[in-house]
This record gives C-alpha cells, sequence and structure tokens, in this order.
C-alpha cells in the first residue's frame, strides 16, 4: 500500500454525520444488556469472588497464607502491584501527554485508557494494602497524621513516597477523566429519553450549556490538568523503580531503573489497552472510531517501547560485567541461567523478541496476530517484575540463606482477582459511561476541522 | 500556494558569516596550539571537551532528523535543512577524533597495560576498555553515523528535484534502523569517550545522561538558526510562530528530560551510598567542584526551565534565542562537568583560558557548516510531500 505523504490521514474513517458519532457511542447505554453481556459479567463476577475468598483468607489466617518467605519477603504483593500501577500508566499518557502532542488520533482511545487507569490502580492499591496485615491500622503507617506519640510514617522510605505519589496520580486522573466526561454527559442528558437517567445526567453534567464560553473554560483546564498529569505519570513509576532501586541489592540497585520502568509502563499499558480495545470496537462496531490505524500506531509504540526495555536488559547485564563486582556478576548470571531462568526467558521472549514482529506492517495491521503479541507482552511484563523482585532474593548474599519462592493457591487467587475485579469494572464501565469521548471524536472528524482545506485561519 | 513556488528558496548565507566562522576558528586553533604547548595534559581534556561538544551536537540532529521521518511529524518538515546542517558535524568527527586517539595514554588511565596489570577490576575489564577494541568501536560508530548522515540527507537533496514520494518512504525505513543503532552507539560512544575517563566508576543510566544532553544541545542549535534564518528571510515566510512553538516545546521537554536523568542518576548514588559510586561525585564535590556541581542545577535546569514554562515564551523569538545560547552554555558546563575532574594536575587561569578556545573553534566549525551548506542545498526541502502540510501547521 503506497501512502501520500502530503496528505494526512483521517483521524475518523468513512464520512460520519455528527449525530450518527452521537448515537454509534451512545447505543450502548440506550439498550438493555444482551446474554453475551451477562455471561462475560458473570466469568469476570466469578474471578472476582475467588479473589474475594483468597482476601478473606488473607486476612483471617494473616499473610501467612502467601508464598512468601526467607529469603524473599518480596513476591506476589509487589510483583502485582508494579504489575497494575504500570498498566494505569497507558490512560493518562494517552490523554495526556499525546493532547500536549497534538495527536489526532488519541481521541477515539483516551476515554478507554483514562478509564483503564482508573480501574488499574485500584487493583494495584489492594496489594500493597493487604501486604500491611492489619490493613484497618494501615492508616497509622501509611499516612502521617499530627498524634501526640510523635508517631510519624517513615519519610526516608521510597514506600511511603508511593503513597503520596499513586494516590496523588489517582486523584487527577480521575479529575482528568471527569472533566473530558462533562461534555459528553450533557449531549447524553440533551438526548435520552430516560427520565431517571437524565435527572444523572444533568447532576453530573454541571450545568454545561455547550456555550462557547463553557468550551473556553474547558479547554484551558483541560490543558493544565494535562499539564499536571505529565509529570506525575513519569513521577508514579520513578518512584515504583526507587522502591527497588535505593536498596544496595544487586539487582535492584542501578541507575537505569527510573527511565527503565518508566517505559516498561508504558509498554505494558499499551498492550493491556491494545488488548481490551480490539474487543470493544468490534463487539459496539467502533471500527470507523478506533480505526486500524490507531491500533497500528499504538503497535509502533509497543515496538518503541519494548525495545527500550531490551536496551535497559541489556545495558544491566553489560553494566554487572562492566562493574568488575563479583557479586552483581553472579546475580545477573543467576538471573539468565539459574532457578529462575525459565521466568527470565519467557520476559526476554515475551517483551524483547515477540514484539519485534512489530516491524512488519501486515502484523501491525492483523488483528489476530496482533491480539496475541500484546498478550505475550502482558505475560512478559508481569513477569519481569517477578524476575526483578523474585530472582534478586532468592539467593541471599550467603549460601546458607538461599532458597526458592513458590507460589501458593491464594497467591494465584488475589491475582485473579484482581483480574476478576478490573474487567468486571471495564465491562460496567461499557454499559454505563460513553467508552469513546463524544464531542472530541466530533472535532476530529473529517470537514470538522478550521483549516482543513490548508493556509491560514 | 502550489509547489513549484517554492522554489525561490536558494539563498546563500552572508559571507560575514564565512568570516566569523573562519575567525572563531583561527582563534580557536591557536589558542588550542597555545593550550598543548603550555599544558599537554589539560590542553587533551580540553580538546575531548570540545570534541564532545561537537559529537553530542551532530549525532543529537541525526537523531533528529530520523526522528522526523518515523514519528511522521510534519512541523518540522519546513525547517528540516536546518537540523540536516547541524548533522553535518558528523562526518567529520572521525577526523576530529585523531589527537585524542595519539592523546590516549593522557586522558584514559585504563590504556595504560602496566596499570591494568596491577589493577583487579581493571584486569578483568580489560575485554572491553583495551586499545584495540576501543579503536574498533570508535570506527565502526563514527562510520555508521557517517553512513546514515549521508544516506538520509542524500534523499532529501534528491527529492529538491524529483519530488518522488518513494524517497520519502526510504527514509522513514532507513530512519527506523537507525534509531535502535544510535540508542546503542550513543550508549556506546558515552561510556568510551566519557564515563571510561573514570575506568573504575559505572552507571547503566550514563547512555541516556548523554542522549538527553545530546539531543538537548542539537535542539538548542537548531532553534538557535531556525529563528535567526527565519528572521533574515532564508526560510519560508509560511512558518510562523506555532512552528517556534513546537521548538520552544521541544526544548522545555528535554530540559525537563535531562533534569529527570540527571536527579535520578544522583538519587540513586547518593541514597545507595556505596563507595564504588559514590566516589565519582564525591570528586565532583571537592574543591571549587561544588561550586560547579551546584551552579549545574540552576545552569541546566532551573534557568531554562523558569525561561521556557509559559505558553508565550516558547513563541517568544527573543527568549527562544537567549534560551538556546543559554542551553548551548549549560551544556557546555554539563561536559566541562563530566570531562574535567579526571584531570588531576595544576591548573592556572591562563591554562583555563585557553581551554576555552576548544568550543570556540567548535562554534566557528558548526557556523561554517551553515555557510558552506547553504551554498549547494536549499535552504528548504522544496520537494518534500510533506513540506506543504508542515507550512499549514498550526496550533
Amino acid at each position: 500500500m503506497n501512502i501520500d505523504y502530503s496528505q494526512e490521514l483521517p483521524v475518523v474513517e468513512g464520512r460520519l454525520t455528527l449525530r450518527e458519532i452521537n448515537d454509534l457511542i451512545a447505543r450502548p447505554m440506550d439498550e438493555r444488556p444482551n446474554k453475551k453481556y451477562f455471561i462475560a459479567l458473570s466469568f469476570t463476577l466469578s474471578l472476582l469472588f475467588i479473589g474475594a475468598i483468597s482476601v478473606a483468607l488473607t486476612l483471617y489466617y494473616g499473610i501467612g497464607m502467601w508464598g512468601n518467605n526467607q529469603p524473599v519477603g518480596w513476591a506476589f504483593d509487589i510483583v502485582n502491584f508494579v504489575f497494575w500501577v504500570g498498566i494505569g500508566h497507558a490512560g493518562t499518557l494517552i490523554s495526556a501527554i499525546l493532547f500536549l502532542l497534538r495527536q489526532k488520533w488519541r481521541t477515539g482511545i483516551a476515554r478507554f485508557a483514562e478509564a483503564m487507569t482508573i480501574f488499574a490502580v485500584m487493583c494495584a492499591a489492594i496489594f500493597p494494602i493487604l501486604h500491611t496485615g492489619r490493613m484497618w491500622v494501615a492508616v497509622v503507617y501509611l499516612l502521617p497524621y499530627p498524634n501526640q506519640h510523635s508517631l510519624w510514617v517513615n519519610f526516608s522510605s521510597p514506600l511511603i513516597w508511593d503513597v503520596f505519589a499513586v494516590s496523588t496520580y489517582f486523584a487527577v486522573s480521575l479529575v482528568f477523566w471527569y472533566v473530558g466526561l462533562i461534555p459528553d454527559f450533557a449531549t447524553l442528558r440533551d438526548t435520552t429519553a430516560s427520565k431517571i437517567k437524565k435527572v444523572i445526567y444533568s447532576i453530573f453534567s454541571l450545568g454545561w450549556r455547550h456555550s462557547h464560553r463553557n468550551w473556553q473554560h474547558y479547554e484551558k483546564s483541560y490543558m493544565l490538568l494535562a499539564g499536571f498529569a505529565t509529570p506525575l505519570v513519569l513521577s508514579v513509576h520513578t518512584i515504583v523503580s526507587f522502591d527497588f532501586a535505593v536498596s544496595i541489592l544487586p539487582g535492584w540497585h542501578t541507575t537505569i531503573f527510573p527511565p527503565y520502568f518508566v517505559a516498561g509502563a508504558i509498554f505494558s499499558g499499551f498492550a493491556m489497552v491494545v488488548t481490551v480495545l480490539i474487543f470493544v470496537r468490534k463487539i459496539f462496531d467502533l471500527e470507523n472510531i478506533i480505526t486500524i490505524n490507531h491500533l497500528e500506531k499504538m503497535n509502533k509504540v509497543i515496538l518503541a517501547t519494548g525495545m527500550m526495555v531490551g536496551y535497559a536488559y541489556a545495558m544491566e547485564f553489560f553494566i554487572a560485567w562492566y562493574s568488575g563486582n563479583p557479586i552483581e556478576q553472579f546475580v545477573f548470571i543467576n538471573r539468565a541461567f539459574g532457578p529462575y531462568a525459565w521466568a527470565y526467558w519467557i520476559m526476554v521472549s515475551c517483551n524483547v523478541i515477540f514484539p519485534q514482529f512489530f516491524w512488519i506492517k501486515k502484523i501491525r495491521r492483523s488483528i489476530p496476530i496482533m491480539l496475541m503479541i500484546v498478550i505475550f507482552v502482558n505475560i512478559g511484563m508481569w513477569f519481569e517484575r517477578f524476575v526483578i523482585t523474585v530472582t534478586s532474593l532468592h539467593r541471599d548474599f550467603l549460601p546458607s540463606s538461599w532458597g526458592y519462592y513458590t507460589p501458593t493457591l491464594v497467591d494465584f487467587g488475589v491475582l485473579i482477582g484482581s483480574f476478576g475485579l478490573f474487567f468486571t469494572l471495564v465491562l460496567l464501565f461499557t454499559k454505563t459511561l460513553p467508552v469513546v469521548s463524544i464531542s472530541e471524536v466530533k472535532a476530529v472528524a473529517e470537514g470538522a476541522q478550521p483549516s482543513h482545506n490548508g493556509g491560514d485561519h | 500556494m502550489s509547489q513549484s513556488n517554492l522554489n525561490y528558496i536558494k539563498k546563500d548565507l552572508p559571507t560575514s558569516l564565512q568570516k566569523i566562522g573562519f575567525l572563531l576558528i583561527g582563534i580557536g586553533v591557536i589558542g588550542g596550539a597555545g593550550a598543548f604547548l603550555l599544558n599537554a595534559e589539560q590542553a587533551a581534556f580540553n580538546y575531548l571537551l570540545g570534541f564532545m561538544f561537537l559529537m553530542s551536537i551532530g549525532v543529537g540532529a541525526l537523531f533528529l532528523i530520523s526522528l522526523e521521518y518515523v514519528a511522521g511529524a510534519d512541523w518540522s518538515t519546513p525547517l528540516r535543512r536546518v537540523i540536516e546542517f547541524t548533522a553535518s558535524i558528523t562526518p567529520f568527527l572521525i577526523i576530529l577524533a585523531i589527537p585524542i586517539l595519539l592523546n590516549m595514554h593522557t586522558l584514559f588511565h585504563w590504556s595504560h597495560t602496566e596499570v591494568v596489570e596491577s589493577d583487579k577490576i581493571l584486569k578483568e575489564k580489560a575485554p572491553y576498555l583495551n586499545q584495540t577494541f576501543f579503536f574498533i568501536r570508535v570506527a565502526i560508530v563514527f562510520a555508521l553515523w557517517t553512513l546514515f548522515y549521508f544516506l538520509l540527507t542524500r534523499n532529501s537533496r534528491k527529492q529538491d528535484i524529483s519530488k518522488d514520494q518513494n524517497l520519502t518512504r526510504v527514509n522513514i525505513r532507513l530512519s527506523a534502523v537507525f534509531i535502535p543503532l544510535f540508542a546503542i552507539t550513543a550508549s556506546i560512544a558515552s561510556i568510551d569517550w566519557m564515563m571510561s575517563l573514570e575506568p573504575h566508576w559505572f552507571s547503566t543510566i550514563f547512555g541516556v545522561y548523554f542522549f538527553s544532553g545530546s539531543v538537548l544541545s542539537a535542539l538548542a542549535v537548531i532553534t538557535y538558526a531556525t529563528v535567526k534564518l527565519r528572521e533574515g528571510g532564508y526560510l519560508h515566510p509560511r512558518m510562523v510562530k506555532d512552528h517556534y512553538y513546537s521548538l520552544g516545546s521541544l526544548l522545555f521537554v528535554f530540559v525537563n528530560f535531562w533534569g529527570y536523568i540527571a536527579f535520578s542518576q544522583y538519587m540513586l548514588i547518593w541514597y545507595a551510598n556505596l563507595p564504588e559510586e559514590t566516589f565519582w561525585f564525591l570528586a565532583r564535590w571537592q574543591g571549587s567542584w561544588i561550586y560547579i556541581s551546584l551552579a549545574l542545577i540552576f545552569v541546566h535546569f532551573i534557568v531554562p526551565y523558569s525561561i521556557l514554562l509559559s505558553q508565550p515564551a516558547k513563541m517568544d523569538a527573543k527568549k527562544l534565542k537567549f534560551a538556546s545560547l543559554w542551553i548551548l552554555f549549560a551544556h557546555l558546563l554539563d561536559l566541562y562537568w563530566l570531562i574535567l575532574p579526571t584531570f588531576k594536575g595544576e591548573s592556572t587561569l591562563l591554562n583555563f583560558v585557553l581551554g576555552l578556545s576548544f568550543p570556540v573553534a567548535a562554534v566557528g566549525g558548526i557556523i561554517l557548516l551553515f555557510y558552506f551548506n547553504s551554498k549547494k542545498t536549499n535552504m528548504v526541502p522544496v520537494g518534500d510531500p510533506k513540506l506543504e502540510r508542515g507550512l499549514n501547521f498550526r496550533l
């Protein structure tokens, strides 16, 4: 296929009228959910139920129900936490950073990605909170509050910075998401036939009138929020990387961790967004709005960030050798060829090798192959956190303190439950809110641009 | 405006530029010769400083060319020739490296075989840090950069006449191949030329640190040149504030990126407090180096950040010019901070002043490259299919 570089590709395919865009996006909220929806929902709820049982067991018997041992004191809890926080990065990246970069193709996918951010951060929060043990008193050692005993949190620990970073990120993402929804709530309010819905939409649309002044304020606040959210995206995973890198443990302490973690987060987040969008665009007939071009662009981002992650793996390995430090060298050899070699090679093949197929345009645009690769990336990025955490811990400095970590059923149960929570929320979201921003898509539809035919405006 | 109307853009830059360029190079060569006569060891370090200054700008610009192609950006197409002119430093690097290779033993502690023999750690690193392999790496890295520079710019120039869209396609492919190669080669270059000055020290982020400074300084040259050339009427009149804004934003982003990477490196080493890593920062904290370390935070981050933060500032020609020159100075300071602490000898004021002649010559060289490139090449890529889109670019 030959592209004409003198023309910009249309963001929305086909010449949809504004009314058609409206109806297409609002339809899932007006129709009654069908049988398939309930089958899907009951499946995700079952996963959630497994998770609930596992959490109950953990709370009743304590975190001894997990496989954590000496020397592997950190395992599934931190692995799953970092995994979900990483997934939560794509949303704000797409909505804030791509907005600042004026990438129009983000409009079709931004809303969904933002929702996934919020859900993923909620999933992430489960794990550290559970690991605190008696989480009902966790507030004492997670949140600083004035008290007579001068009992303060450990401000010099990156774990406490995480509490601030993640909760700030969550709050800003939520506000950002909501601000973007306001014009759409107003559109829904004006078009819905149901009286109850009209009341609900009216409340949430905050009296939006689509007036010139409304839009002016909206644009300004959206820009400002995007500006705030951008450093937050980077800071969250930077601080998550600090959890490991400020220590002196070989395999954890290395200076490339902050940018490497951020790249990995974008990588895994994009993979998850593509995974979900493939189904959403099909089920809700959004193929004209979330086009194959958008998916291709996201696959390019996956390829690029996958290579950044590969660069970091290689650099870590090289510097471990270059440092001349025998313990550092041992940890990396052990990572690749020790008892956890299987995990390491799953990570490398899923994160570095499989995404290389995206060099080929046909594969970037083929839904089935794309789906396979992004699922591999999801798996690979989970294993990356597993490799970093467990392989660095399981062979302590003294051979007498060597061990092996095997997760228990409860460990898996909580992980499965987090997936259940995530997909249940995603399913509920598709039926209650517009999964694509109605107002933004209208702005990028063919014929909507003021300078469409070139020349100054 | 039709494509054919764009052909008028072929103006030579004023000859005064040639005079300035040669003057600066003349001062640089004389001063540099003086520096080598007075204190050859210190001069070698200062030469390396000037060399790294040119290398980082040249390869940073080469990266930006390929980034435009890969990302499919159109706003930067009208000013791509400016980026290409900046990248034309790369073919000269191999020649400019010769004086450093002749001074290997002065600069690189690890190049002394007798030192390596008595040092356990250096002995282990010897398979990488040895002269033969070093020369091979230098040759491969510079050859690759030069190759991609010629391929990318040749296609771009050919397109001026043929207007063939296929050339854009070829360049996109070349760029996609170049970017991963660039990541590897730039990391190797930064480790070889700068990190190995302290052969015991290591940091996995060092390549990224070099990358951030490199792209930032290249952007500073490009921004300054674009604004100057546009004001002088050498670029297309439909290039407006919106294009400036993009350059200003990129500068702002890379100022932040550099700050982020520099902070990450410092923070992690400071917090872990391992003597095998901290000695590098401690050397930059002793004597008067502490002032340079602290100044770097202000000069390289806080000041350019404050200048470029607001939206109007990113479009303001005056502020952009000032910020670009400031950033170039900051980059020089950064390189000085990276390289010179390894020089342990005595220094006098005269030595210091003469050492500045190398960066002066580097600036003169960049000016001359612009002058001579403009003689044989259009200042605007008139045959690029994305040019019209780029000129129509508005925020």
